[in-house]
């Protein structure tokens, strides 16, 4: 309606409307009349909170080599020498106990670096740092009661696959 | 178009030559105003405010900001059945079931469970081919999943195979290795 009445016409409209409370709150709840994203309750935000203000520089933490690439090539060290350990088993029929406490070991230090990267990636420092904290220390001591365990199952027991290869063919 | 250019430019003639009859007119069909340069905005009122009380406004705005980008908005087949994220649930799976049998199997002398390689072979033993083949199956999928997907990973961590069409075809070729590969367990070894 690209015409010459289009602004009178608007004007009109307008003039009809209700006249607003002169607060700019009431005119930023008037806008949000205009937000049609249905809203869905699946995984809620945490409630957001304002530190400082939106001219303040970025933070950047400290750099550190031992949580950055080698941390990562670390990784993927780990995560390519459990490739041949996880095949031999299957080549060979079993491992002897040097090569099965090589595999637990391994499989130990993939599984808590695994895990730290899912606390770190779901469970923010800058939102819940205690939370965070308290996640990474439990993580520590679980990963230290199930080295534990595995010392005691690799010595007293069969190793982990030679057991897991007797209750597969039982 | 044409039609209202003509409409535009006899206004702006009557706006130089005003006339009683049209500019009477003019006025009651309450065309005039179009040819004003000052815009009303009626209904939106701006207030001066100070430093302080602008600061505390933006910080409220703030705080009412959707999170974005939100899980939601995704196509579910990327976020919630994509290879990574299945790669880390398997994951999370396999190594949460180790911890919670070593945790257990340091527990078991205290509490009187028997959780030694004999006692878990006789107990297994026991229960029906179903259920073998069931449990057998629970534990074999998310294994050669997350072994071939990972394997698939670090071939990614080289720079191979990023190209939009090879990560979809291997994204069904790892699906149907890890379910072949997961059968062959179960009922072959």
């Amino acid at each position: 309606m690209a015409s010459i009445a289009r602004s009178s016409l608007l004007r009109q409209v307008a003039a009809a409307r209700p006249a607003s409370s002169p607060s700019l709150i009431a005119n930023a709840a008037r806008a949000a009349a205009f937000h049609t994203t249905a809203k869905r309750s699946l995984l809620p935000p945490l409630p957001q909170k304002i530190e400082g203000t939106v001219n303040d520089a970025a933070r950047v933490p400290p750099p550190s080599p031992s949580h950055g690439s080698y941390h990562w090539t670390f990784d993927r060290l780990v995560a390519a020498s459990l490739v041949p350990l996880t095949v031999a088993p299957f080549a060979a029929g079993s491992l002897n106990p040097t090569l099965d406490a090589l595999l637990c070991a391994t499989i130990l230090i993939h599984s808590h670096t695994g895990f730290q990267n899912i606390i770190v990636d779901y469970v923010p420092q800058y939102r819940t740092p205690r939370a965070r904290k308290a996640l990474i220390w439990g993580l520590n001591a679980a990963t230290a009661i199930v080295g534990l365990a595995l010392y005691e199952f690799e010595t007293n027991d069969v190793g982990v696959t030679e057991a897991i290869k007797r209750v597969w063919k039982a | 178009m044409i039609a209202q250019r003509a409409g535009t430019t006899a206004l702006r003639r009557l706006a130089g030559h005003p006339n009683a009859f049209f500019t009477a007119n003019v006025a009651k069909f309450g065309v005039a105003k179009p040819l004003s340069t000052s815009q009303a905005r009626p209904g939106v009122q701006t207030e001066k405010i100070s430093n302080s009380e602008a600061a505390s406004l933006l910080a409220a705005q703030r705080l009412r900001r959707p999170v974005s980008p939100h899980l939601a908005i995704y196509d579910k087949g990327q976020t919630w059945f994509g290879n990574s994220i299945l790669t880390r649930f398997t994951g999370g799976v396999l190594s949460g079931s180790l911890y919670a049998f070593a945790a257990a199997y340091l527990a078991a002398p205290y509490l009187g469970w028997h959780l030694e390689s004999a006692s878990l072979v006789a107990a297994f033993g026991a229960l029906p081919v179903a259920a073998k083949v069931g449990l057998k199956t629970l534990a074999a999928w998310p294994f050669a999943f997350h072994v071939v997907s990972g394997t698939r990973y670090l071939i990614y961590d080289l720079g191979i195979g990023f190209a939009r069409k090879t990560v979809i075809k291997t994204e069904w070729y790892i699906l149907g290795t890890s379910i072949v590969g997961a059968l062959g367990l179960v009922l072959f070894l």
